[in-house]
């Protein structure tokens, strides 16, 4: 199994370099970095717009700026920002924490929850158990991650005028100077992670479940499971032991590149909820044209993405024993 | 079996749909009685209600009935990344917004558009002489920063030298305007009076140190270098843009700041201004998306925000209890400029096109849908509320989208075609052209089509494209004509210069007209403000005459507050609501 995984880093490496420089040609070339100063009145002086061209080296050739870049990775500096205060890895280092606090309950939440409701679903099908499963999860299937959102909100504001005080906040991840005992600073982050936490639980949960379901019901219909029925193992054995065990190897897939993709940002979600994550920090990037800050976060993307997959194919064999890898 | 399942999934569907529309329509029966007025999109409501036509005094509680105390929280829509509102990075509004209020500054824009002087600073500040052109400021005496150090002539000299172009080459300054033409700043009676000597005049004198671009301490500043040599200037500018303000000389200062998350300003206990804060504190709270910033009012998250007013905006603020919004016309306005550089383009043509262009229509169909009171801009270099606005569109018909004064207007000219397949006078077919906007702006897209669909009725073909690079379109002159906005000021004799001079790098419209060159460069350097209205009129007719390019209107701004909020309003220029925080407080009760 080492071997396998070290194998799998090792072909990552040019992948990785590649896509890092299809990125790095289309985003610099996409925009201007220096447009806003450009346009801005009164104009900004020549010598204002040199020495930025000269910070933000857009004076050397395009190819000479990657080997730049790429040089300046292997001492630990992700290059310059547009943003001539900001530090590119301390920057990506903050917020991808504050995407992992953002998503880990949400995802534990609904990865529990879509577990059970397929299940349940799969082996009460037909049921009006299964009715009501198929619809709630189809309807947080097709609704927007956003307008959820602006509903949880509204919920939340009545929520709040109806016990007359504060409990649920829109906004933020705390409430700025709290001051507090420790229990009150406790309740604090919690009422300002209820939302986004359910708004993201929701929306994984409805795809989760249904995947959890269909692979559910592939499984209980097969040869295996009638044998041991019809041997006389006892259904409980048969449905943990026999069928979710079997059942629970596609939906490993899906999470793992699910949560890959959640991690590099869960851009709606903090964009609404203002939190200050990864996802922030990309849409925010291209929309400064800020070359270096983007090829961070595509570093720091594909890393993710990689090692998740890694973790799916090394869970297949702990699920199931007759996978194994040379 | 079958009718039991189907009816228990339409009773299950039928649940669902309630609840879901149980939680969402919380919000909208909160009611239209708090103050907001804009439900029928009037501009302003509530205790704001009286800013139409008080602009200046709306909304005014005296500060001895005001609670003692208390914390109001404003939005702001970006992160303050860099705290050195004069260099290139720190000049953004929303930074300045919460950071001017705590520097010393020399003339502020009122929300009447008028300039005053901070009398909070300065006893006075006038122009003494005007051969060579002498500016004397008298600091008053109290006076100081919040380490004890006072405000002096050495503030003054500092910021000079930062943005004068010449001492520091390497430093990345906002604007070099006017302080590159200062020949000397000297301080006297203790560095409290301050001359400033112009090696050429200035008109826009008041411009310079003003809450635009305000002062930074020179004593801090000298503490990381030699501020008289380009590494010590280059290194104050590092050190002033990076670190977190614990220096105030106005009403607040830092108390903390949590990047990305909030600014947290108190009482500055030294303040010696005639308005004593009455908060305990004031939180700028950073809310990156505007759309949010209504649902955080209403969850009394912040207490004011000031976003770009849209429609669905501003009816959901109205929906908000307690809570009242104010709309002025501000000092950014939307303007079509034709590229005159394309021999297509003639004189005739661009009067044409311009005379069939409905600037009325394209504002009912855009800001007029939330704001009834945004009219058709009648001149290219001042607005409304300025000294000098006049209405020099004329008689020219221009914006008026009168089809057939522009149809005659191209007959007279030889033209031919006319409203079929435009042939020139020397019988060339007029060429398709390109109409360009921003990608992503609706209001621009809409303003193009309807341009687009006024030149078609004249027989000229328009095609629209996107830009994603307005900067890069703009200086490669790679549109024929093209829409976006300029931010005047109270200042406009400088940027005039630069928009419409032949040799200006920055003249999108490529006018060229050598007797308006020398009327802008005289209204730039002139002592007499009101000789220099006089010419900038005398060109604004020329630029109009000659169709260079369609004003077509200002753009509002926005401001919501909690109705317990006093002495707050709108401020339409750049100097934002927050330009008189020191008043800002709690009405009793």
């Amino acid at each position: 199994m080492l071997a396998f995984t070290l194998r799998r880093i090792v072909v990552s490496i040019p992948i990785l370099l590649l896509s890092s420089f299809i990125v790095f040609v289309l985003v610099s070339t996409s925009g201007d970095p220096l447009e806003p100063l450009k346009v801005r009145q009164p104009p900004v002086p020549q010598q204002t717009l040199d020495a930025e061209a000269e910070r933000l080296w857009l004076n050397d050739p395009l190819l000479a700026r990657y080997v730049r870049w790429l040089g300046g990775l292997f001492q630990g500096d992700f290059g310059p920002s547009v943003i001539s205060t900001q530090d590119i890895g301390d920057q990506i280092g903050t917020r991808f924490f504050v995407t992992l606090r953002l998503i880990a309950l949400a995802m534990i939440i609904a990865l529990v929850l879509a577990v059970i409701v397929g299940v349940v679903s799969a082996v009460k099908q037909y049921s009006i158990t299964d009715y009501t499963a198929t619809f709630v999860g189809f309807l947080f299937l097709s609704m927007p991650a956003f307008w959820l959102a602006i509903l949880l909100k509204q919920a939340g504001i009545e929520f709040n005028l109806a016990v007359g005080d504060s409990v649920i906040y829109t906004i933020g991840e705390a409430t700025p100077n709290f001051q507090g005992t420790f229990w009150e600073r406790v309740a604090d982050v919690a009422g300002h992670m209820v939302l986004p936490t359910i708004s993201l639980a929701l929306i994984s949960y409805a795809a989760w479940s249904r995947y959890q379901r269909a692979s559910m019901l592939e499984v209980m219909n097969a040869d295996y499971i009638r044998l041991a029925r019809a041997k006389g193992v006892p259904r409980r054995t048969v449905m943990v032991r026999h069928g979710l065990r079997n059942a629970l190897i596609p939906l490993t897939t899906v999470t793992a590149l699910d949560l890959a993709s959640i991690i590099s940002g869960a851009v709606v979600t903090e964009r609404v909820f203002q939190w200050h994550g990864m996802g922030e920090f990309l849409l925010d990037s291209i929309a400064t044209a800020d070359v270096y800050a983007t090829m961070a976060w595509l570093l720091v993307t594909a890393v993710v993405v990689i090692l998740f997959n890694l973790i799916a194919d090394l869970l297949y064999a702990v699920l199931d024993p007759r996978i194994r890898y040379a | 079996m079958r009718r039991t399942r189907a009816a228990s999934l339409v009773a299950v569907t039928a649940v669902a749909t309630l609840l879901l529309a149980a939680c969402g329509g919380g919000g909208g029966n909160a009611g239209g009685e708090g103050g907001g007025g804009a439900a029928d999109q009037t501009s302003q409501g509530g205790i704001l209600a009286e800013c139409g036509d008080n602009p200046l005094d709306c909304n005014s509680v005296p500060a001895d009935q005001l609670q003692q105390g208390g914390q109001i929280t404003v939005a702001l829509e970006k992160n303050i990344d860099n705290w050195f509102l004069i260099s290139s990075e720190g000049n953004t509004s929303p930074q300045s917004n919460a950071i001017h209020p705590m520097l010393p500054y020399t003339y502020s824009t009122l929300p009447d558009l008028s300039l005053a002087l901070n009398e909070d600073v300065f006893v006075s500040g006038e122009q003494t002489n005007t051969n060579p052109q002498t500016i004397e400021f008298k600091i008053k005496p109290e006076a100081v920063w919040n380490d004890g150090t006072p405000v002096s002539a050495q503030d003054f000299i500092y910021n000079w030298k930062y943005q004068d172009g010449k001492t520091c080459p390497s430093c990345r300054p906002a604007t070099t305007a006017g302080y590159d033409q200062i020949a000397s700043i000297v301080g006297s009676d203790g560095d409290k009076t301050v001359t400033v000597t112009f090696a050429q005049p200035y008109t826009d004198w008041k411009n310079l140190w003003s809450a635009g671009s305000p002062m930074y301490p020179a004593h801090i500043a000298a503490q990381q270098g030699d501020i008289n040599t380009e590494a010590g200037l280059v290194a104050a500018e590092a050190y002033f843009g990076t670190t977190t303000p614990t220096y105030s000389a106005g009403p607040y200062q830092v108390e903390n700041w949590q990047p990305e998350t909030a600014l947290t300003t108190v009482p500055n206990p030294q303040w010696y201004g005639a308005d004593k804060p009455k908060l305990d504190r004031i939180v700028y709270r950073i809310i990156t998306d505007a759309t949010q910033e209504p649902i955080a009012l209403q969850n009394d998250e912040v207490q004011v925000i000031f976003p770009q007013p849209q429609v669905d905006l501003v009816q959901q603020v109205a929906q908000i209890p307690g809570v009242s919004q104010q709309q002025s016309l501000g000092l950014s306005w939307e303007h079509i400029d034709f590229n005159a550089d394309n021999p297509a383009l003639t004189t005739p043509l661009r009067q044409a096109l311009a005379a069939a262009t409905p600037v009325q229509e394209m504002i009912d169909k855009t800001v007029g849908q939330f704001n009834d009171e945004v009219t058709p801009l009648k001149s290219s270099v001042l607005l409304p509320g300025l000294d000098g606005y006049q209405d020099n569109v004329g008689d020219t018909g221009l914006g008026s989208g009168d089809i057939e004064k522009a149809k005659k207007i191209l007959t007279d000219a030889g033209y031919t075609g006319v409203g079929t397949a435009l042939v020139d006078p020397n019988g060339q077919p007029v060429p398709t052209m390109r109409m360009r906007y921003t990608v992503g702006n609706a209001i621009r897209q809409t303003q193009s089509e309807i341009f687009v669909a006024a030149a078609k009725q004249l027989g000229v073909t328009f095609e629209i494209q996107t830009t994603d690079d307005l900067g890069g379109t703009l200086d490669a002159y790679d549109y024929d004509a093209i829409v976006f906005a300029y931010i005047s000021s109270p200042f406009p004799f400088g940027n005039a210069q630069q928009e419409y001079t032949s040799t200006s790098a920055s003249n999108y419209v490529r006018f060229k007209d050598p007797e308006a060159d020398r009327l802008l460069a005289e209204a730039a350097s002139s002592t007499d403000q009101a000789d220099a209205l006089t010419k900038l009129n005398e060109v604004d007719k020329k630029i109009l005459a000659a169709a260079a390019t369609i004003p077509l209107y200002q753009k509002p701004t926005y401001l919501a507050i909690k109705d317990n909020i006093a002495n707050a309003r709108d401020n339409a220029s750049l100097d934002s609501p927050t330009y008189n925080i020191a008043q800002w407080g709690l009405r009793n009760g």
